[in-house]
């Protein structure tokens, strides 16, 4: 039950020949009367709420940044005309601003026995998965003076997916990809160390790849062509511990992992690479099996990312370790998203690291923080003069690290959030180039 | 990407009936509650409701002494306001005043005024403290004392022809010599006439024994009672009540008379004001009563949401400047910049990173290549720290200019 607006002003104008007319308490009852039973008509002609049946339809997904929309049809199974305000209520990350709230209303008239579909358009500001909330209903009666309200749950989930912006990189990357493997028309031997096939010579190849065995046997000059290796495994291990929670930007270091992460994957499936995932902190938060065939791979992906959060505490390095062999039982390239703060690093990271080296080629990728630089960078005051001393010294400790890191054979990409995707495609490239996988 | 779903009963409002499982059990105790209520109030209120009150048949009702009394010839009227009993004063009336304590000090000051002047009598019944001295001047509350049957021991002929009584009560003591004081208790009179002007008088009863119905058959109770009341042919029985308006006009009965004017002012005020006014403002308040229910009513309620936690990563870097500064750590600061640029420089000199915090490597490889002196070189790498801020970013800038130098050398 909802008084309306006109309720009150209808009481409010009624002291006028109260006040005029009757001032008395016969003038009070011949206003007051009238209205309370104008009210309980009011209510009792209003279409029921409870009986109304709700169903949705729409979007389940967006990626962070889209615009989502999710119909809700209305059916309106009783004999009386349905006047209704209708609230359709999400979480407030549905939406980037409290104009586009506005969305969520709706008003509504549904003839008896008819149906109306509204469509709640959603916006969202955070990834992750967006639920429902209760529909609340409304129902004016024929004169407005009073409502009927209450709800219903109608669930539904739209699950908003990471961004995946450094998209725009796959392009130039795969190009470098077609290059490797020797199949663009520029006349450069294919790098890589795996042998493709026999094709015949053509005016520019180099000499050295002429296969003279195979010349003897045609009539024509054969030159071997070669390709990279193909079917290689690759982990992708996301760290999802306390220090994937910090903010770089406005960012958390996780979400840049996440870009990075696609990217990687994007490129590696196309290169015929097969790629496993696991989140871990102190247990496995995720975990995808990709299959080498079938472009579901990075919708897999997108959609196991979309719902990770950081967890405040502090990862568990042999945990981590230990989770990495399992999950590649083979020669793999293990790509460790993670942090290169000195305290995780030295005591959590670098003891386990040999067990990892020993089969595994190892590339650790980490989110550097432009502020810190920009920190380094600063001059002019005293206050400017010390955060440039703190500043130097987080870069230096962190190169301390990631020299550490690299004397044991690890591949190291420390990248700010915006480069650190094209930076892992590129080190990605180069291993590949180098036969490394 | 889309899907359906269907389920017809989706309503999380509850049915009338759920309401009414819901609300049933409060009702049922709200019940209990008033039925208890009104039982309890019938038990205790007994024996004292109608207390003294001519109409009560109850024990202390005073049923019995009115009708002996109207059967004498005597017209009973009962009063319940201050104006009605004050303004029915007069030679042959009794004034019975049942209950002087229950009086606001204003309305005693107006009985007593109404009374002095009157040849009537009036009689009072056990006024107590501070009532005595407003209703009868020059006569004191002494003590208390047990109601059980007393002698006279006075020349009243009333007393004398009752005899014995149930008296006693409160007890009164007064200077003045034509008093009567009766039925006493250690010299202190339970019953005390007070001669007035003319013909009138004042009696105080200590006790109102002798007027209930349970007592009247018993002693000279009916005797003393019948002549006391019925010594003028109208008796005026007084039954103050709480919705007296003289008993408002005055605030708390145990101020004086200064708040008269003031309330009557007020009054005025509410009274200049037309009722139409008053009666469209009252209509008015209604009206906002309907819209604070109308803006109350909330629709549909708050969603709520787990938020992430938003720490920057940079945090621990700031906190060290900051920590920094308040320790003005500036060998640890000018340490850091210097270090941080001999490993810049150290490589466009051609020395390996190894030997970039040597002195003996670096600065030959510098001195070479800029020409400058070693020994100003030497305090700007390797030197002191600075003594004071001022020092420390003049250092800051120093490295810059160097490494700039060496850059575009």
């Amino acid at each position: 039950m909802a008084l309306t607006g006109r309720a009150a002003l209808v009481a409010a104008l009624g002291s006028l020949p109260v006040g005029i007319l009757a001032p008395s308490w016969t003038g009070m009852l011949a206003v007051n009367v009238p209205l309370s039973l104008a009210i309980l008509c009011d209510y009792a002609l209003a279409a029921p709420v409870r009986t109304l049946q709700f169903t949705r339809s729409g979007d389940t997904s967006v990626r962070l940044g889209d615009t989502a929309a999710v119909q809700l049809t209305v059916t309106n199974p009783s004999r009386r005309r349905l006047r209704a305000h209708l609230r359709d209520a999400w979480p407030p990350s549905s939406w980037t601003s409290e104009a586009e709230q506005a969305s969520s209303r709706h008003r509504i008239a549904v003839p008896a026995g008819e149906r109306r579909r509204p469509t709640t358009l959603l916006r969202p500001s955070r990834r992750g998965d967006r639920q429902a909330d209760r529909v609340t209903v409304r129902s004016f009666g024929p004169l407005g003076l009073i409502a009927r309200q209450g709800h219903h749950r109608v669930p539904w989930t739209v699950r908003v997916l990471p961004p995946f912006t450094s998209r725009k990189h796959l392009p130039s990357r795969l190009a470098r990809l077609r290059e490797l493997d020797g199949r663009t028309s520029v006349l450069t031997r294919g790098d890589g160390t795996e042998f493709d096939s026999l094709r015949a010579y053509v005016a520019g190849d180099d000499t050295r790849s002429i296969d003279w065995r195979a010349t003897a046997r045609q009539s024509a000059v054969a030159v071997r062509t070669w390709r990279p290796e193909r079917d290689r495994h690759i982990l992708v291990v996301i760290d999802t511990g306390r220090t994937s929670a910090g903010r770089v930007g406005d960012v958390p270091r996780l979400d840049a992992a996440m870009d990075a992460t696609l990217l990687l994957t994007a490129l590696a499936t196309r290169a015929g690479d097969r790629v496993n995932l696991i989140a871990y902190d102190r247990r496995v938060r995720a975990q995808v099996r990709g299959r080498t065939a079938g472009g579901d791979v990075l919708s897999t992906f997108v959609s196991t990312l979309a719902t990770l959060e950081p967890e405040l505490v502090e990862t568990d390095a042999r945990g981590l370790s230990a989770a990495a062999l399992a999950n590649a039982p083979r020669r793999s390239l293990i790509v460790l998203l993670t942090s290169l703060d000195t305290a995780p690093v030295e005591e959590g990271l670098l003891p386990v690291l040999p067990q990892l080296t020993q089969r595994h080629t190892v590339l650790v990728a980490a989110v550097a923080d432009p502020h810190v630089e920009a920190m380094a960078r600063a001059r002019g005051s005293v206050d400017a003069a010390y955060q440039a001393a703190a500043g130097t010294q987080a870069q230096a400790q962190r190169r301390r690290t990631a020299d550490r890191l690299r004397r044991h054979g690890v591949t190291v990409v420390d990248a700010p959030p915006h480069d650190l995707a094209p930076a892992l495609a590129d080190a990605y490239l180069a291993l590949k180039a180098a036969g490394r996988l | 990407m889309t899907a359906t779903t269907a389920d017809p009963t989706t309503s999380e409002s509850r049915t009338p009936r759920q309401v009414w499982q819901r609300v049933r059990g409060l009702l049922l105790a709200a019940l209990v509650l008033v039925v208890a209520g009104v039982a309890f109030a019938a038990v205790r209120s007994g024996g004292q409701h109608g207390r003294l009150d001519p109409r009560s048949g109850d024990p202390y009702g005073s049923l019995a002494a009115a009708e002996l009394l109207r059967d004498r010839g005597v017209s009973v009227d009962v009063v319940t306001t201050l104006d009605e009993a004050a303004g029915a004063t007069g030679p042959d009336t009794t004034l019975l005043v049942t209950g002087p304590n229950m009086l606001t000090a204003h309305q005693q000051q107006r009985l007593h005024a109404a009374t002095a002047g009157s040849t009537g009598r009036t009689v009072l019944i056990a006024p107590e403290g501070s009532s005595v001295a407003r209703l009868v001047p020059g006569v004191r509350q002494e003590a208390r004392g047990p109601v059980t049957a007393r002698p006279p021991r006075c020349e009243l002929p009333a007393a004398r022809t009752a005899g014995t009584t149930d008296m006693g009560g409160v007890l009164y003591s007064t200077d003045a010599h034509e008093a009567i004081g009766c039925y006493p208790d250690d010299e202190l009179a339970s019953l005390l006439v007070l001669p007035g002007r003319g013909n009138g008088d004042t009696v105080l009863l200590g006790s109102p024994d002798i007027l209930h119905n349970d007592r009247l058959d018993q002693q000279g109770n009916a005797s003393l009672g019948l002549q006391l009341l019925g010594s003028r042919t109208h008796l005026v029985w007084y039954l103050p009540s709480l919705d007296d308006p003289s008993a408002a006009e005055n605030g708390s009965g145990s101020r004086n008379t200064g708040d008269d004017r003031g309330a009557g002012g007020e009054s005025e005020f509410i009274g200049l004001i037309p009722s139409g006014w008053l009666w469209g403002t009252l209509q008015l308040a209604l009206a906002a009563v309907l819209a604070a229910l109308w803006r109350a009513r909330r629709f549909g309620p708050l969603v709520t949401e787990r938020l992430p936690v938003a720490i920057r990563a940079s945090e621990s870097t700031e906190g060290r400047a900051r920590l920094y500064r308040k320790a003005d750590a500036r060998d640890r600061a000018s340490a850091t910049l210097r270090s941080a640029t001999r490993t810049r420089i150290s490589p466009l000199l051609g020395v390996s990173p190894r030997d970039a915090d040597s002195p003996a490597v670096l600065l030959p490889a510098l001195t070479a290549r800029l020409g400058n002196t070693g020994s100003e070189l030497s305090s700007l790498l390797f030197g002191p720290a600075p003594t004071d801020d001022a020092a420390l970013v003049l250092l800051t800038d120093q490295l810059d200019a160097l490494e700039r130098e060496v850059r575009t050398s």
